[in-house]
């Protein structure tokens, strides 16, 4: 458990408050000045932002703007794809994740994903989460990291009298949050969440929904969502991309990051505006 | 762009303006009916707290209607929540019309002192005019005209404190004393219109700075916000 540090007491100042902002807590990430590109198409243009720790970062912005591309960055998940280049500096804790000597299957061990459509392997529900730590060597007491992990996605209760039935079993819904025990089996810093409901019902996406504010206690989590009310609801701050067509064609820009109720009520950017207001286009 | 919810808030909008303009005849038909002393134009303007309560109504329920289905956000968000405000300050502007109606009944057979009825008519002019900018500034969002609201509220204030002076004067006349308590009641009830208009104010400003903040501060008076 975190020590939690109070703020010192201090007089209310009634003149102050407005200015008053939350406190932020560490940048977990600091990118900067960060331009991705596939081949000859720039998908995201000079993206400057922090990530906080403990913190429900929203990433959200109109189809083809580059929030996957921008989340994608942050464990390394563009390596694999043909073409990928990136320019300017993502640094996690102060190291460039690009950098010269970062091994990416250790990033991706601190920073795991969850995809928009539940993908557990075709094995059993325990063998699921049992994977990652196994192929890491974590065997030692590996039945308490599993049950641990199950616990901490909200699922054991529904799956501990049948963790040898297949993982295949399991509501979309249960699966995945099954794919979110999987990737803290292994105890990452940071979750990536690309559009992790988007392919579930109400009830279910309310349970991720409600899971993620558990979550946030141990681990800094960044969620894309193409669901404004989905990012209004869970994310502390919130970062708007759009995608702003010129000359050297079309690429995805950081336009507004800021607290989510801020980009709610009253946003400083006119095209966060238009596009929170479903103006847009 | 979201037609249909653009629609709704249009007609939300329009419906407000529409209580306001019914609002503005109401206190015209009250401050008439006190000047004439006017039995049926006072009923006239009972009856028709009705029909300002039927729009307030409408406009009541069409808000969470509109929140649960279209969930408005940013500048939308801000332009719900004043129309709930401005709604509520324009039904309770009405009610203190049927009031003045209601009190204008009880001393209607006594012959009013004229430098009093004078104040009164003023101060009914003077929040006549004020409710006007009030909702000529959600109209037109103007910001500056919204502010002034401040400015000719203390016209108002003024009057009432005048109106307050004469009464000391006059109120040990016998035959007088009913008459000066109700009107009293009367020019309280002007000023707070008056305190309304201003808070419709305060709702303008809202939607288009995003800050709530009161003009005035009752507690602070000398301090501006």
């Amino acid at each position: 458990m975190r020590p939690v540090t109070m703020a010192p007491m201090r007089p209310v100042d009634v003149a102050a408050r407005e200015e008053a902002q939350p406190e932020l807590g560490e940048a977990v990430f600091e990118i900067q000045g960060l331009t991705a590109s596939y081949g000859a198409n720039v998908a995201i243009r000079d993206v400057g932002l922090e990530i906080y720790r403990n913190v429900i970062t929203a990433v959200i912005g109109p189809s083809g703007c580059g929030k996957s591309t921008f989340i994608r960055c942050l464990n390394r998940m563009n390596d694999e794809v043909a073409g990928f280049r990136h320019e300017g500096r993502i640094l996690y804790h102060g190291i460039d994740l690009y950098g010269d000597g970062v091994d990416p299957v250790e990033v991706r061990r601190r920073i795991g994903m969850v995809f928009q459509k539940p993908n557990p392997f075709p094995k059993t529900i325990y063998d699921n989460v049992a994977w990652a730590p196994r192929v890491l060597g974590l065997k030692k007491e590996l039945d308490e990291r599993v049950e641990k992990a199950l616990h901490g996605a909200a699922l054991w209760d529904e799956v501990k009298d049948r963790l040898k039935r297949s993982a295949l079993s399991l509501s979309g819904g249960q699966q995945q949050r099954l794919c979110i025990a999987r990737a803290i089996a292994i105890e990452p810093e940071v979750l990536l969440l690309d559009e992790p409901a988007s392919a579930l019902d109400p009830i279910a996406t309310s349970s991720i929904e409600e899971l993620m504010q558990e979550l946030k206690r141990d681990y800094t989590l960044v969620i894309v969502t193409h669901n404004m009310q989905q990012a209004a609801r869970v994310a502390d701050r919130t970062a708007f991309f759009s995608l702003e067509v010129d000359d050297g064609g079309r690429a995805g820009v950081l336009v507004e990051y800021d607290e989510t109720p801020k980009i709610f009520t009253a946003p400083s950017d006119k095209r966060t505006e238009d596009y929170v207001t479903g103006r847009f286009g | 762009m979201r037609t249909t919810f653009q629609t709704e808030l249009d007609q939300l909008e329009a419906a407000l303006q529409e209580e306001g303009s019914l609002v503005l005849r109401t206190l015209r038909g009250a401050m008439n009916a006190l000047r004439r002393r006017d039995l049926e134009l006072t009923d006239e303007v009972i009856a028709f707290d009705d029909d300002i309560d039927r729009l307030y109504l409408q406009i009541e329920e069409g808000i969470p209607s509109l929140l649960a289905r279209q969930t408005p956000v940013a500048t939308d968000l801000r332009l719900v929540l004043a129309i709930l405000h401005i709604n509520l300050h324009l039904e309770r502007m009405a009610d203190y019309c049927v009031t003045i109606a209601k009190l204008t009944k009880l001393v209607a057979d006594v012959e009013p002192d004229p430098t009093l009825l004078q104040t009164l008519e003023e101060m009914g002019d003077r929040a006549e005019e004020m409710i006007r900018v009030a909702l000529d500034s959600f109209a037109n969002r103007d910001l500056a005209a919204a502010e002034s609201l401040v400015d000719l509220d203390e016209l108002i204030d003024r009057s009432n404190r005048r109106f307050v002076e004469r009464v000391v004067e006059i109120v040990a006349e016998p035959g007088m004393r009913e008459w000066v308590l109700r009107m009293v009641l009367v020019s309280r009830t002007i000023e707070r219109i008056g305190d309304h208009a201003v808070d419709v104010g305060e709702q303008v400003a809202y939607l288009l700075t995003a800050e709530f903040r009161e003009f005035t501060d009752a507690s602070h008076p000398e301090h501006r916000a």
